[in-house]
C-alpha cells in the first residue's frame, strides 16, 4: 500500500553544499558585470543584460532552488531524491557548465557555445525532472507535493523553450514566433518555476516555523491551478494574437499580491515573537514581490518601460531573499544535524555555525543591494554601487558557507564522540 | 480524523513552546520555567500517544514494522535528548545556550511535524478506517 515510502531525515551537506557554494560564485561573476558595463546590463535584449539575466536565474536563483529541493524532497516528498551523491554530483556539473557556456555565448557572441549550452542546461533539467517527479506522483499527495509538481514542470518546459531559443541564438536565424517563445519562456520561468515553488514552500515553512495562523484551505488548494490557468491563457492569447493580453498578467498579479498581503500579515502577526534574520529575509523577499507586482501593473498602463525593469529587478530580488533567508537556516542546521546524529559531544550549536551577526550584515549588504538595483533603471551608474555591494554580500555569503564547512570536517576529524563503556 | 486530531496537538505544542520562547525573550524567567515545563510534558505525552498506541496499530494493520514509524521513533529520541538540553540549560540559567538548542530544535521539529502530518497520519488514517474514533478515544484517554 506504502510501497517505497521512507521518512529519512536529511540529504547529505556536500549534496546541498555544492548547489550553495556555486550561487555566490556565479554571484560575483553577475557583480562585476554590473560594476563594469552597468549601461549594457540594463539594455534590455544586450547580450550582457542576457548574460546577466541568465546568470542572475539560472547560476544564482535555480541553482539554490534546486539545492534546497534536495533537502525538501526528503521532508515533503516522502521519498528522498535517490542516489543523493550521484545525483546531485550529475545535475549539478550540468547545470553550472550550461550556465557558464550560456552566459559565455551572450557575453563573447559565441554561436557554437549556444548549442552547448542548450545541450548541457536541457540535459541537467529534464535529468532533474525525470528524477524528482516520478517521487512528487507518489502515493502520497498535498497542497506542497502539488505545487513542487507544477513548479519542475515549469522548469522542464522552460528549459525546453530555452533550447529552443539558443539554436536559433546559434543559427542567427528568428523565427516569427521567436518574440513569443521568449515570452512563454520568461513567463513560464518567473511564475511557472520561481513564483509557484516559493509560494507552496511558503505555505509550510511561514505557518510552522514562525508559528502563524494557517494559510486558507481555499488559497493552499488553489493558488497553483490559478497560476497555471492564468499562464496557460497567457500562451493561447499570444499565440491567437487577442486582445487586452493583459487581462491573463493581472490575473496571476491579483493572485500574488493576495499572497503578498497574506504572507505579510501572518509574519506581523505570528506568535513566535523571538526575531531572527530569516524573518527580515522573508519579509524583504514577500515586500518586494509586491513592489514587483505594483511596478508591473503600472507598466501594464503605462508602457513605461523602465517600470518592466523594477518589476524583473524586484521580483529576482524577491526569490533571492527568500533563498537567503532560508539558506542561512539550512546550512546550520544540516552541519548541526549530521554531526549531532553522529554522536558528536562538541557539536556546535547553529548560532555558532554561521553567527547572527553575519547573518544580520549580509541582511543589510542584500538592502543595499536591493535598493541600488531598484533605482539603477532611472539613473544607470547606480548599477556600479549596487555590483559593489553584491559583491560584499555574496563573498561574505560564500565565507559563510566555507567557515561552516571547515567547522563541519574539522569536527569530524577531530571531534569527541559519545562511547559507551561496558 | 487522526490527522485533524494529531495537527490540533502539534499546533497546541508549538504554542506552548512559543509562550516559553517569547517569556525568556522577556526576562520571565519564572514564567518561562512553568511555560517550559508545560510544553516540555506536553511534547513527551504526544510522543507517547505515537508509540503507544499509534504506531503499534499502524504497524499490526499494515505489516509496516520497519518503516515510517521506526523512522519516526528515532525522530523521537532525538527530539526527546534535545528536550533534556534544553531543560538543563534552562534550569542552569544558561539561557544563550536554551535559545541556540531551541534553533534546531524547533528546526527538527517542524520538519518531523511535516513527515507526520504529511504522509504518515494520512496513511495512519487510511489503516485505521472506521476505527479512527475509537483509536481518538483512546489518545485522549492516556494521562498526561
Amino acid at each position: 500500500m506504502f510501497e517505497g515510502l521512507s521518512l529519512d531525515q536529511a540529504p547529505p551537506l556536500s549534496v546541498v553544499m555544492r548547489f550553495f557554494l556555486t550561487l555566490p560564485t556565479f554571484g560575483l561573476f553577475l557583480s562585476l558585470l554590473m560594476i563594469f558595463a552597468p549601461h549594457d546590463v540594463l539594455t534590455l535584449s544586450h547580450p550582457l543584460s542576457l548574460a546577466s539575466i541568465h546568470l542572475l536565474f539560472l547560476g544564482v536563483i535555480s541553482m539554490g532552488m534546486i539545492g534546497a529541493l534536495f533537502q525538501m524532497q526528503s521532508v515533503l516528498g516522502g521519498k528522498p531524491i535517490p542516489n543523493p551523491h550521484g545525483n546531485s554530483l550529475i545535475i549539478h556539473t550540468l547545470f553550472t557548465l550550461g550556465t557558464l557556456s550560456l552566459v559565455c555565448a551572450f557575453a563573447f557572441g559565441i554561436s557554437e557555445l549556444f548549442i552547448i549550452a542548450g545541450v548541457f542546461l536541457g540535459s541537467a533539467v529534464v535529468y532533474f525532472a525525470q528524477i524528482l517527479l516520478p517521487l512528487l506522483f507518489g502515493t502520497i499527495t498535498h497542497d506542497t507535493l502539488k505545487g513542487m509538481r507544477l513548479a519542475v514542470i515549469a522548469f522542464a518546459l522552460t528549459a525546453t523553450l530555452g533550447i529552443v531559443m539558443a539554436t536559433s541564438y546559434a543559427n542567427g536565424t528568428f523565427g516569427d514566433y521567436h518574440a513569443l517563445i521568449r515570452t512563454t519562456h520568461y513567463s513560464l520561468g518567473l511564475i511557472g518555476w520561481i513564483a509557484i515553488l516559493i509560494v507552496h514552500v511558503a505555505f509550510q515553512v511561514v505557518e510552522m516555523f514562525y508559528v502563524t495562523t494557517p494559510y486558507s484551505d481555499w488559497c493552499k488548494h488553489n493558488v497553483g491551478r490559478i497560476l497555471v490557468g492564468a499562464l496557460v491563457l497567457k500562451v493561447l492569447w499570444l499565440f491567437l494574437n487577442l486582445p487586452f493580453p493583459w487581462l491573463t498578467d493581472m490575473i496571476a498579479v491579483s493572485l500574488l499580491f493576495g499572497f503578498v498581503v497574506t504572507t505579510m500579515k501572518r509574519l506581523q502577526m505570528r506568535k513566535r515573537r523571538v526575531s531572527d534574520v530569516s524573518i527580515w529575509f522573508w519579509k524583504g523577499g514577500v515586500a518586494l514581490l509586491g513592489l514587483a507586482l505594483m511596478s508591473y501593473s503600472g507598466y501594464l498602463f503605462s508602457d513605461y518601460t523602465p517600470l518592466e525593469t523594477v518589476s524583473l529587478i524586484a521580483f529576482a530580488l524577491f526569490a533571492l531573499s527568500i533563498i537567503l533567508g532560508m539558506m542561512g537556516k539550512i546550512v546550520p542546521f544540516l552541519v548541526w544535524f549530521h554531526l549531532s546524529s553522529s554522536g558528536f559531544m562538541d557539536t556546535p550549536i547553529m548560532s555558532n555555525i554561521i553567527p547572527q551577526k553575519r547573518l544580520k550584515i549580509t541582511f543589510w549588504l542584500f538592502s543595499a543591494t536591493a535598493i541600488s538595483a531598484l533605482l539603477a533603471p532611472f539613473y544607470a551608474n547606480i548599477l556600479i554601487l549596487c555590483g559593489l555591494t553584491s559583491t560584499a554580500m555574496f563573498a561574505l555569503l560564500l565565507f559563510n558557507l566555507i567557515t561552516a564547512k571547515r567547522l563541519y570536517h574539522h569536527t569530524l576529524e577531530h571531534g569527541t564522540k559519545f562511547t559507551f563503556q561496558s | 480524523m487522526i490527522l485533524e486530531f494529531m495537527r490540533d496537538d502539534h499546533r497546541a505544542c508549538d504554542h506552548l513552546y512559543t509562550e516559553a520562547e517569547n517569556a525568556l525573550a522577556d526576562k520571565k524567567i519564572d514564567e518561562a520555567k512553568t511555560l517550559f515545563d508545560a510544553f516540555y510534558r506536553a511534547t513527551n505525552h504526544h510522543f507517547d500517544m505515537e508509540e503507544r498506541e499509534l504506531f503499534i496499530t499502524f504497524e499490526k494493520r499494515t505489516g509496516m514494522m520497519g518503516g515510517p514509524t521506526q523512522m519516526m521513533r528515532y525522530e523521537h529520541q532525538q527530539l526527546r535528548a534535545q528536550l533534556e538540553s534544553m531543560l538543563k540549560a534552562l534550569t542552569e540559567g544558561k539561557y544563550d545556550d536554551f535559545f541556540g538548542i531551541g534553533e534546531s530544535f524547533m528546526i527538527m521539529l517542524q520538519q518531523h511535524n511535516m513527515k507526520e502530518e504529511q504522509m504518515l497520519y494520512p496513511m495512519i488514517d487510511r489503516a485505521l478506517e472506521g476505527d479512527a474514533e475509537i483509536m481518538i478515544q483512546t489518545l485522549k484517554e492516556m494521562p498526561l
